[in-house]
């Protein structure tokens, strides 16, 4: 009796231990197709230019901007960016018939778009660079 | 309701049928006198393990893909173990609820503390008084003067001492800029980590100094700037391993005893050669649980575990916890990759090298690949201390997996 269970469950135990496997690994291959697929979507959005290691705090490589956007250091705006050289509220880029405006509010080190500095408001256009504090952005917009 | 129980999409479900498979199993095999106490381990092993995954999902935002697959190790660990000697498959039930609680209180510390890399006098200093405590205190339990007992209890220092390694070659690399400044940096370390191994020589503990040697090679490899120093390091340890073949009997022994196991099969190559017997007379399915005579190897539960499985479960069951550890190294990998905090990104990658390592030293010292060292396969092999020292690095592989937000706040005010 026990010879004949035995011998049945062999071939089970082998089964479902790669079962287990394959749905491990499904799930891995789940999370990993999860990463990449909410931000490339997007036709608009913001990329970073320095190397993601050089800098000592937290930051995404591609942010997805929608109808308006606010960045700066505090936990308030859309996408917070703890860099120290970053106002609390720093820029905003809002979005009006299809264009994009870049829009500084009064930050402490100023917001610069390719290398000169927004004063008011500016319009963006693909492939400017954004630059505040430390880091530098790619604006991308394939509309 | 059935199909939605047993489903790829809850691969914790699959886990406990495998448990219920082998209660079952056990049971028929007792048929005539159905023992309570072997009821109660098992149920109580289900039990533990479920609850332990659910909480998890629950509790913590990182990779819950890690504790399922430690899980399912364990789970083949124990019926293999179980299988031999009951007595002992009980208390490795026992062992490993101590090493799940041990793994949730590593969790709940580790993410709490968050000066780590601060300590790296204190790594040095705990592991130094460890080592002497052993050489002073130590039992020798088959070769190597590794063990301290207490009372009844014996834990292996090592085990221990392999974390705080770990922790303190990543709080150096950590502040390789403060700790570097004279350019001399990396020798200083050279020379803690080398009188690291140094002590495991005079333990004789073969296998843990090898394990030693590849985590700090992997990590210097990613992370020293001096590059020459990498080849300092392979050059010194062909030295070691070459001395260490003349010096020590027993290095010798294991040397012969690869190269040919069959000329010593009445004494030294017993044991190897028992093992491929094993494996061999197993086949591709195996011959069944307790249907084989995995007792014929000599420290079977421990070093001897994965011939176990084989000969029992067949090679395919062999392959699937090759591939089982394959996907934890990955998934640890993936994790130092996704980590932020440099401090425990450097420490994931070198936990997930240990498992990787141990467990292909004592893969390939089982099937005759390399020379055999006796150490034991993380989760699976019986014993105590390994299993806790495991489930602890586990812990902070689990803290590493959540996205850590060590950034001051107030220190970002003040500088803006």
């Amino acid at each position: 009796m026990y010879n004949i269970v035995s011998l049945a469950f062999k071939y089970l135990f082998i089964f479902i231990i790669y079962f287990f496997m394959f749905s491990i690994i499904r799930l891995i291959y789940l999370d990993i197709k999860g990463m990449g697929l909410n931000t490339y979507n997007k036709s608009t959005y913001l990329k970073l230019i320095n190397q993601k290691d050089t800098l000592p705090f937290k930051i995404k490589e591609v942010y997805p901007i929608d109808k308006d956007v606010t960045i700066g250091r505090s936990n308030q705006n859309n996408i917070c960016i703890k860099d120290p050289y970053i106002s609390k509220q720093h820029m905003r880029i809002v979005e009006d018939e299809g264009d994009f405006y870049l829009e500084d509010l009064n930050s402490a080190n100023g917001t610069f778009v390719n290398g000169d500095r927004v004063m008011d408001v500016v319009k963006l256009k693909n492939g400017d660079s954004i630059r505040l504090g430390q880091i530098e952005f790619l604006f991308v917009n394939r509309k | 309701m059935n199909k939605k129980l047993i489903s790829y999409r809850v691969p914790r479900n699959l886990l406990v049928l495998v448990d219920l498979m082998a209660i079952f199993l056990l049971f028929i095999h007792n048929a005539e006198n159905p023992d309570k106490f072997t009821l109660i381990t098992g149920v109580s092993l289900v039990f533990i393990i479920y609850i332990s995954n659910f909480i998890l999902l629950k509790i913590s935002s990182g990779d819950h893909y890690i504790f399922l697959i430690v899980t399912m190790l364990i789970t083949l660990g124990i019926i293999m173990i179980y299988r031999i000697d009951p007595n002992l498959g009980a208390k490795q039930v026992v062992w490993v609820s101590a090493g799940i609680v041990a793994f949730f209180i590593t969790y709940v510390i580790v993410k709490k503390i968050k000066d780590w890399d601060k300590w790296l006098k204190f790594y040095v200093i705990a592991s130094m008084i460890l080592f002497i405590f052993t050489l002073i205190f130590g039992q020798r339990i088959g070769g190597a003067k590794n063990w301290i007992k207490i009372g009844r209890f014996s834990f292996q220092p090592s085990e221990i001492i392999k974390l705080l390694f770990i922790f303190f070659v990543a709080s150096y690399y950590t502040n390789q800029k403060k700790y570097n400044l004279d350019k001399k940096g990396g020798y200083k370390l050279f020379l803690v980590v080398y009188g690291f191994i140094g002590f495991l020589f005079l333990q004789k503990d073969l296998g843990a100094a090898a394990v030693f040697y590849l985590i700090f090679l992997s990590i210097q490899y990613v992370y020293e700037e001096d590059r020459k120093l990498i080849l300092y390091n392979v050059f010194l340890a062909f030295v070691g391993a070459l001395a260490s073949y003349f010096i020590f009997d027993h290095v010798k022994i294991r040397i012969e005893t690869w190269i040919d196991p069959w000329k010593y099969i009445d004494n030294k190559g017993y044991q190897i050669t028992q093992s491929l017997f094993a494996i061999a007379s197993g086949g591709f399915f195996g011959t069944g649980v307790g249907l084989g005579h995995p007792d014929f190897i000599p420290a079977v539960h421990t070093d001897f575990i994965f011939s176990a499985i084989c000969e029992e479960m067949g090679i395919f069951a062999g392959i699937a916890v090759m591939m089982l550890f394959l996907i934890l190294v990955y998934r640890g990998f993936k994790i130092a990759f996704s980590q932020e905090n440099l401090f425990f990104r450097i420490v994931a990658f070198g936990i997930s090298a240990m498992f990787g390592f141990q467990a292909f030293i004592i893969f390939g010292g089982v099937i005759k690949m390399i020379p055999l060292t006796g150490i034991t396969l993380p989760f699976i092999s019986y014993g105590g201390s390994s299993m806790i020292a495991s489930f602890i690095a586990l812990g902070i592989l689990q803290v590493a997996s959540e996205e850590l937000d060590t950034e001051g706040e107030e220190e970002n005010e003040q500088r803006a």
